[in-house]
C-alpha cells in the first residue's frame, strides 16, 4: 500500500516542476509521511492538467468492507480551483440482502474520463502503480548514490539526466526572501523539483496532522440518512379515540365511598386504627395447669428480721459505743451489716435511706448469682456420731486410778509384769530396776545398773523368774529370786552355766555380743557393740530378742536356753499404715489382729485377714503414741502418748469370721504429768489376770487403774 | 491426644454441652447484653453454677435449655420489633417528617408478659410463694417518687400504689394477715394466703431518697414482671371471693365521686356484704393517693357525700360492722384467720393525725376491727363515744375521753403478733413503749428469749388459759433471788438456800408441765413415772461436780468422734461451731441484759 502511495505522490509532484529543490524548508519526506494513507489532490494552481482518480485508503478500508463500491465523481473546476464534488450513492445492494448498510460510506466518483497526458487509465481501478509513468525515468534507485553528481541517472537510451542546474545560495536567498510563498515551497528530490503548494493542499495537511479527515468538505458528524428501512413497527399505531369512561367518574368508585361513608357513620368501621386495647388483666390461673416441671430452682427468699432490726428494740440488743467504735478496726465483711438503733416512737423513724440500694442488691441476686442445689443439714450433730454400745454394757475396764509407785528418781521408761501378775518391774531413766508389789505397792528389789535403763521384761515363763534389762550397751539376764527354792535354783544354774559354754555357741557373732558373767547385780551381761533399745522374750520364755536401733543391721538375735543361734526372717506380709511414723504395735493374743500406734496419735487396727490396709484409724490422740498394749484375756486394749492421757478401748475380736471386729473406745485415764510436754506416759502395760492397767509417766510415777 | 480433645463429629457431652457461658449466649442468641438481661429478667433464667467449669472459673454459666427456652420466646422477637420501631422513629425525626413520626408514636409497639407470668408460675400457688420479692418492690416502688432522670414515670408509680392498695384491700378483707413488724427498714408483714406465708416489707410513709448508684433500668424491668404477676394474683384473689376486679377503675378515681356512688351501689347490688369493706377501703385509699391533688378538696368533699349516702341506709355508724358480722358467718375460714378476725371485734379505733395510718388502716380491719383518722372522708368523727381505742403517738394529750384509751400505735402491732389485747398501760401517752419484738424470730432456736416475749408469752398463756405457772410461784419469786443477792439484801447463805428452793420449784414446775402436757396427749402415768425416774437418774450423774462433768462430758465427746471418719469428723465440728457462735451470741446479749440491768439498779 505505501509504495503504492509512493508512486502517487511522486505522480502528483512531477507537475510542479523542479524550480525549487533544495530550498524549501520543509521536508518533503516528513509531509510524505504525513500524507500516507491519504489520497492526493492535484492543485489546480500548479497547473498541471493531469487528474488521477484515486480512492482514498480510508475509504478504500470502507468498501473494502462493503460489498457495494461507491464512486466518486468530481468535476474539476479549474478557475477558482474549488471543487465540486458530487456524491452518487450507487444503489448496487440489494434489498434482498439484509445486510447492516453502512450509513456513512460516501466515496468519490473516479472520474470518466482522465484527461492525464501521458496516462490512460481506462479502467476505474485503483491499482495506479503504472498508469502514471514517472518523470524520473531514472529508476527506483537511492538518490545518494548521483548526490553528489551533475546528473540524476540515466534514460532509456543511456544518456544522462542532467539535474537542474544549481543556483548560487545567494541567488537562493534572495528568492526566497523576495518571494513570499517560499514557505509553501518543497524540494522533490526525485523529480528534482520545487514544489509550491497550494493552500487546499497546506490546509490538507494541517488536517492531516491534527488527525482530521483531510478532505475540506468532509463531515464526519452529518446526518445519518435512514436510506433503508431496516425493520418494520410491530404494532400500529392505535388513532381510536378515547373511550367515555375516562371522561365521567366512576359508579363504583362513589358506590365504595358510600358503603364506607355508612360504615363509618354506623360505627362498623374504626377510622382510628390504633391497635385495639385488650382486657390487661383477667383470670389466669382459671383451671389446673399440668405442672411442666422444668429444672427450676427457687430463689431463696430473703432473710427476715430479727429483734435487732426493731425500731425499738430491747436495750440489751444496742451496741455499746466500745462496740460500735471496735467495728471500724474489723474487716468489711466481718462488720455487722446492721447496726441496732433505738427510737422511742414510731413517729420519730426515720426513712430508711438504704432501701432502694437493698431493693436493688435484691434484683441483682435474683438475675446474676447462679443457683445450686445444696444439702443443708439442719440436724443435731450428735446425730452424726455413730451408735456405740453403752460402755456399761463393757465393763470391766480400768477407769480409775488406784494405787501410785512412786520412788523413781526419774522418768520410768518401761515396766513389765511377771507371769503371775503379783510383781511388776520398772526401769527408769535414774539407772534402775525396780521390782514392786502389785497389791501393796511396796518396792521390793532395786538394782542401780548405772546407765539410764531402756527397758525392762520379765521372762513370760512362770518357772524362769529372769528379769531382762537394757542398759546402754548391755542387756542384764538379773536373778529375781522369786517362786519357789527349786525355781529359784534352776534359775541359779542357768546364769551360771552360760557364762562358760557361750563362747563356743555365739560362733561367728563374737563382735556383736560379749557374754559375762555380772556378780554385781547376779546375772548375765551381754555386751553389745552399740545401744540396745529393747529386749523381747520369746511367748514360751525360751527366747529372747534384743534390738540394736543404731545398726544398720537391725542384728536380731535370737537366744534360747539351748545355746542355739539361728534367724527367721522371712517377710510374711506387709501392712501399710499410711501413718507417718510408726512408734509401736502389738499384737492381739489371737493373733489375726495387729494394732499399730504413730507417732502423729494415730491408732491403726489391722486385721490380718481382712486386707492389708487398717480396718480402723483412731484419731485418739493429739501427740505422739509411745505405747500399745493388748490385754491378754479381755477384750480391752490401751494407748498411751505424750499428751499424758491413755486410752482404754474395747476391741471385741469374734470368732465368727464374718464379723468385724467391734472397736469402741472406752475411757481417757488422765493422771499423769509431763514436765517438758514431751513423754507423757511412755509405757502401758496389761495385768496379765485382771483388767487392770500400769501406766508408766513421765513423772517418775507408776499408775495402776482398775475398774 | 488431649485429654478434652473431641474428634470432629463427635457432639460435645456433659458441662460443655449442658452449659453455656454469658457471651456464647448472647452471640447464640443475637441479641444485644442489655437485651440479654431484660429477657433473662423476665423469664427468671439465672445463673448456673456446674461442678465442673469448662470454660473457667471467671464466666458465668446459663444452662443450655434456658438459652434454648430464650430463643422460642415470642418476647426475643418483639424486642427486635420495638429496636426497629426506635430505629423509623429517629429517622423519621431526623428527617423532620413530623406527621410520620407522630402516626408512628401513636403506634407503639407493646408487649404483655401475661403468658410468661403463666409459665414461670404454672399453679396460683407458684406464684404466691413467689410473692415475697414482688410485694416489697411494689409497695416500695408505691413511695418513691417519680423521677424523669430515672425514668420511674409518674404512671407506674401509682400504678405500683394501686396494686399494692388492692393487695392490701384483699388481705385486710380476708384476714390473712399474721404478723406485722416495724423496723427500721419499714414495716414488715406477714400473710398467709392458701398455705402460703407471704412476707412483704413497705417502707415507712416519707420521702425515700433515690440514691444514684443504682441501675433503676433492672430494677424498673423486674417492676415491669412484678407489676403484671401482682395485676394477676389480684385478679385471682378478688375472683376469688366474687368481687370483679378491677374495683376501682383509675378513670373514675379521677373523675367525679358520683361515679364512685355508683360504683358502690352496683357492689351493693352484686352481693351486699362482702364488698362493703373493700370498696370502703378503697375509697379510703383514693382519698390517701389524691392527697396531693389540687382538686382534692371537692373530691373529698365530694367523696364523704357519697359515702355518707351510701351509709345512709344502714341508718347507724355501725353499719360497716354489722356487714362485716354478715359476712363472718358466710365463710368457712380455718382457726387462724377466725383468730385474727376476732382480735379486735367490736373495737372502734380512732387514729390520730401523727400516726402512720395507711399502715393502720390495713391492719386493724384485717383483725376485725372498725377504724377512723382524723380528717376528711373519715367514717366517723373523734367525738363519736363507742369508740374503745385512740391511736396516738405524741408527748401528751391534752383532751382525753374516759370512755376511750389512748394507746401508742405500737399496742397494735405488738397486739397483733401476740393475739390478745395487751395491757395498755405500758403503752400509755408519753411513755416509752416496751420493747417491739419480731414475731419472725423463734426465740427457743435462737436460744435467747428477750425479757418483754416472756411476758407476752405468761399473758398469752393466761388469755388461753391454758397452763398457768404453779400456784404460790410467782414468776417474779424465782428470778428475783439473784437481783437481791446483787443488791445484798440477803446474805450468801440465804441467797444459796433460795437459789435451792428455785431449783426445786423449777424442777417441780417443769415436772407439772410435763405432765399437764402428758394429761394433754393422754399417756398413761406410769410411763411418765419412768421417763421422770430418768430424768433424775441422769440428772444425778450429770450434776457430779462440775469440773468432772465437763471433763468426763469432754471426753465422752471425744470419744463419740474417735471412730468417725474424717469428713464426718469435720462436719460435725463445723456444725458445732456454727452453735457454738450462736451461744456466744445469745450469751453475749444474755451478759448486756445482765450489765443494763445493774446499771439501772445501781
Amino acid at each position: 500500500m505505501t509504495e503504492e502511495k509512493k508512486s502517487k505522490n511522486s505522480k502528483g509532484k512531477k507537475k510542479a516542476g523542479k524550480q525549487a529543490e533544495e530550498q524549501s524548508q520543509l521536508n518533503f519526506k516528513e509531509i510524505e509521511k504525513a500524507v500516507t494513507g491519504v489520497q492526493d489532490w492535484d492543485s489546480g494552481e500548479s497547473g498541471s492538467s493531469d487528474f488521477e482518480p484515486v480512492v482514498s485508503d480510508g475509504y478504500d478500508s470502507l468498501t473494502d468492507t462493503g460489498s457495494e463500491s461507491v464512486q466518486l465523481t468530481e468535476s474539476e473546476n479549474e478557475g477558482d480551483g474549488v471543487r465540486d464534488s458530487a456524491y452518487d450513492v450507487s444503489s448496487e445492494t440489494d434489498s434482498s440482502e439484509d445486510e447492516v448498510a453502512p450509513q456513512n460510506t460516501v466515496g468519490y466518483d473516479a472520474p470518466e474520463e482522465s484527461d492525464s497526458e501521458d496516462d490512460d487509465a481506462p479502467e476505474e481501478s485503483d491499482s495506479s502503480e503504472d498508469e502514471v509513468p514517472p518523470r524520473n525515468t531514472v529508476g527506483d534507485i537511492p538518490f545518494e548514490w548521483y548526490r553528489e553528481e551533475e546528473h540524476a541517472g540515466y534514460d532509456p537510451s543511456g544518456k544522462k539526466i542532467k539535474k537542474k542546474e544549481r543556483e548560487n545560495k545567494l541567488d537562493k536567498y534572495l528568492e526566497m526572501i523576495d518571494n513570499a510563498k517560499n514557505w509553501r515551497r518543497i524540494y522533490n528530490e526525485r523529480d528534482d523539483e520545487v514544489v509550491e503548494l497550494t493552500k487546499e493542499e497546506t490546509k490538507m495537511i494541517r488536517k492531516i496532522l491534527k488527525g482530521m479527515a483531510p478532505h475540506p468538505e468532509f463531515d464526519p458528524y452529518q446526518d445519518s440518512v435512514d436510506w433503508v428501512k431496516v425493520d418494520k413497527a410491530e404494532h400500529p399505531f392505535p388513532d381510536a379515540p378515547e373511550p367515555k369512561r375516562r371522561f365521567i367518574p366512576s359508579k363504583w368508585e362513589s358506590k365504595m365511598v358510600v358503603r364506607l361513608v355508612r360504615g363509618i357513620r354506623k360505627g362498623l368501621i374504626k377510622v382510628d386504627d390504633k391497635p385495639k386495647e385488650e382486657d390487661r388483666v383477667y383470670l389466669l390461673w382459671s383451671d389446673d395447669p399440668n405442672s411442666t416441671d422444668r429444672h427450676h430452682i427457687p430463689a431463696p427468699k430473703p432473710k427476715l428480721p430479727g429483734h435487732e432490726e426493731s425500731y425499738n428494740p430491747s436495750l440489751e440488743y444496742i451496741p455499746t459505743e466500745e462496740e460500735i467504735k471496735s467495728y471500724d478496726l474489723m474487716y468489711e465483711e466481718d462488720r455487722p451489716k446492721f447496726i441496732p438503733k433505738r427510737f422511742t416512737s414510731i413517729r420519730s423513724v426515720p426513712a430508711y435511706d438504704k432501701a432502694v440500694r437493698e431493693t436493688f442488691d435484691r434484683c441483682l441476686d435474683l438475675y446474676l448469682c447462679p443457683r445450686t442445689h445444696k444439702k443443708r443439714i439442719n440436724i443435731d450433730p450428735e446425730s452424726l456420731k455413730p451408735k456405740l454400745p453403752s460402755r456399761k454394757d463393757l465393763k470391766p475396764y480400768p477407769s480409775k486410778c488406784y494405787l501410785e509407785y512412786k520412788g523413781h528418781k526419774g522418768p520410768v521408761v518401761s515396766i513389765s509384769t511377771d507371769s503371775t501378775g503379783q510383781w511388776i518391774a520398772s526401769g527408769s531413766k535414774d539407772g534402775t530396776v525396780r521390782i514392786w508389789e502389785v497389791d501393796t505397792g511396796r518396792c521390793l528389789r532395786v538394782w542401780e545398773l548405772g546407765e539410764a535403763v531402756q527397758h525392762v521384761a520379765w521372762n513370760p515363763s512362770p518357772e524362769l523368774s529372769i528379769l531382762a534389762a537394757t542398759v546402754g550397751q548391755d542387756v542384764f539376764l538379773l536373778k529375781t529370786g522369786f517362786g519357789t527354792e527349786e525355781e529359784q535354783k534352776r534359775v541359779d544354774d542357768l546364769l551360771q552355766f552360760q557364762s562358760q559354754t557361750i563362747p563356743d555357741a555365739s560362733g561367728g557373732s563374737e563382735n556383736i555380743v560379749k557374754w559375762s558373767q555380772d556378780d554385781i547385780h547376779g546375772g548375765i551381761r551381754l555386751n553389745h557393740f552399740k545401744t540396745v533399745s529393747s529386749v523381747e522374750w520369746h511367748r514360751k520364755g525360751d527366747y529372747f530378742s534384743t534390738l540394736m536401733p543404731h545398726d544398720i543391721l537391725f542384728s536380731i538375735l535370737y537366744w534360747f536356753l539351748f545355746w542355739l543361734l539361728f534367724s527367721a526372717t522371712k517377710l510374711v506380709k506387709k501392712l501399710e499404715t499410711g501413718l507417718r511414723e510408726v512408734s509401736s504395735i502389738a499384737i492381739h493374743a489371737g493373733g489375726d489382729n495387729v494394732i499399730v500406734g504413730s507417732k502423729d496419735g494415730k491408732l491403726c487396727w489391722f486385721d490380718m485377714d481382712l486386707s492389708s490396709q487398717p480396718y480402723k484409724v483412731l484419731n485418739c490422740h493429739k501427740k505422739d503414741i509411745n505405747k500399745v498394749a493388748f490385754h491378754r484375756s479381755y477384750p480391752l486394749f490401751a494407748s498411751c502418748s505424750d499428751d499424758c492421757t491413755a486410752y482404754i478401748f474395747h476391741g471385741m475380736v469374734y470368732s465368727d469370721l464374718n464379723q468385724n471386729p467391734l472397736i469402741v473406745p472406752l475411757e481417757i485415764l488422765r493422771g499423769h504429768a509431763s514436765l517438758n510436754g514431751r513423754g507423757g506416759v511412755l509405757d502401758c502395760k496389761f495385768h496379765p489376770r485382771q483388767p487392770w492397767l500400769f501406766t508408766a509417766g513421765d513423772d517418775s510415777v507408776i499408775k495402776l487403774y482398775c475398774h | 491426644m488431649p485429654k478434652h480433645y473431641r474428634p470432629p463429629g463427635k457432639k460435645k457431652e456433659g458441662n460443655a454441652a449442658k452449659y453455656i457461658t454469658r457471651s456464647q449466649a448472647v452471640k447464640y442468641l443475637q441479641v444485644s447484653l442489655s437485651v440479654f438481661r431484660k429477657l433473662c429478667i423476665l423469664k427468671g433464667v439465672f445463673p448456673r453454677d456446674p461442678k465442673k467449669k469448662v470454660k473457667g472459673s471467671h464466666h458465668t454459666y446459663y444452662h443450655t435449655k434456658d438459652i434454648m427456652f430464650l430463643k422460642h420466646e415470642p418476647l426475643l422477637e418483639k424486642l427486635r420489633e420495638m429496636r426497629a420501631y426506635e430505629k423509623k422513629v429517629e429517622k423519621a425525626n431526623a428527617k423532620r417528617n413530623k406527621a410520620h413520626a407522630e402516626r408512628l408514636l401513636s403506634r407503639k409497639p407493646s408487649y404483655k408478659l401475661d403468658m410468661l407470668v403463666r409459665e414461670r408460675y404454672p399453679t396460683f400457688v407458684d406464684a404466691l410463694r413467689d410473692l415475697d420479692d414482688c410485694l416489697s418492690m411494689v409497695h416500695l416502688f408505691a413511695s418513691l417518687p417519680p423521677s424523669k432522670r430515672e425514668n420511674i414515670e409518674v404512671d407506674r408509680v401509682h400504678n405500683c400504689r394501686r396494686l399494692s392498695h388492692e393487695w392490701q384491700a384483699y388481705i385486710s378483707r380476708t384476714h390473712k394477715l399474721r404478723k406485722t413488724f416495724v423496723s427500721v427498714k419499714g414495716i414488715y408483714y406477714q400473710a398467709e394466703v392458701e398455705g402460703q406465708k407471704v412476707t412483704w416489707v413497705t417502707p415507712h410513709e416519707l420521702q425515700q431518697v433515690l440514691p444514684d448508684d443504682v441501675d433503676y433500668k433492672v430494677m424498673l424491668t423486674f417492676l415491669e414482671f412484678y407489676e403484671t404477676l401482682l395485676a394477676f394474683v389480684n385478679f385471682k384473689l378478688y375472683h376469688s371471693i366474687n368481687v370483679k376486679y378491677p374495683p376501682i377503675l383509675d378513670s373514675r378515681l379521677e373523675a367525679l365521686a358520683a361515679d364512685m356512688y355508683a360504683l358502690s351501689r352496683y357492689f351493693d347490688a352484686s352481693s351486699k356484704a362482702s364488698k362493703m369493706d373493700v370498696e370502703d377501703v378503697e375509697m379510703s385509699e383514693a382519698q390517701l393517693t389524691e392527697n396531693g391533688d389540687e382538686r382534692a378538696e371537692l373530691e373529698e368533699s365530694e367523696l364523704r357525700l357519697a359515702q355518707l349516702q351510701h351509709q345512709l341506709p344502714k341508718n347507724e355508724p355501725g353499719a360497716l360492722m354489722h356487714l362485716l358480722g354478715e359476712a363472718e358467718g358466710n365463710e368457712e375460714d380455718d382457726v387462724d384467720t377466725i383468730k385474727c378476725r376476732n382480735l379486735f371485734k367490736n373495737k372502734k379505733f380512732f387514729l390520730s393525725r401523727e400516726v402512720p395510718r395507711e399502715s393502720l388502716l390495713f391492719v386493724i380491719p384485717a383483725f376485725g376491727g372498725t377504724v377512723s383518722w382524723e380528717g376528711e372522708g373519715a367514717p366517723f368523727g373523734e367525738s363519736d363515744q363507742s369508740i374503745t381505742y385512740q391511736i396516738v403517738d405524741r408527748p401528751t394529750q391534752k383532751r382525753k375521753f374516759l370512755s376511750r384509751e389512748y394507746v401508742q400505735p405500737q399496742w397494735v402491732y405488738d397486739s397483733v403478733n401476740a393475739l390478745i389485747l395487751l395491757p395498755t398501760e405500758e403503752y400509755a401517752v408519753g411513755r416509752v413503749p416496751p420493747p417491739h419484738l419480731s414475731p419472725f424470730v423463734d426465740n427457743e432456736a435462737e436460744g435467747y428469749v428477750p425479757e418483754y416475749a416472756e411476758t407476752i408469752k405468761r399473758l398469752q398463756a393466761a388469755a388461753r388459759k391454758e397452763v398457768l405457772p404453779m400456784p404460790g410461784v410467782g414468776t417474779e419469786d424465782l428470778v428475783d433471788s439473784q437481783n437481791l443477792l446483787v443488791e445484798g439484801i440477803i446474805d450468801r447463805a440465804e441467797a444459796f438456800e433460795a437459789a435451792e428452793t428455785q431449783r426445786k420449784m423449777n424442777i417441780r414446775q417443769t415436772q407439772y408441765h410435763n405432765e399437764l402436757r402428758m394429761e394433754l396427749k393422754g399417756t398413761q402415768y406410769s410411763s411418765i413415772i419412768n421417763a421422770s425416774t430418768q430424768d433424775t437418774v441422769e440428772r444425778r450423774d450429770t450434776e457430779e461436780s462440775p469440773s468432772d462433768s465437763i471433763q468426763t462430758a469432754k471426753d465422752a465427746d471425744d470419744m463419740s468422734k474417735i471412730g468417725v471418719s474424717r469428713r464426718t469428723r469435720g462436719l460435725i465440728e463445723a456444725m458445732e461451731i456454727g452453735n457454738k457462735k450462736k451461744r456466744s451470741r445469745s450469751e453475749h446479749l444474755e451478759k448486756r441484759r445482765r450489765e443494763i440491768k445493774a446499771a439501772q439498779q445501781s
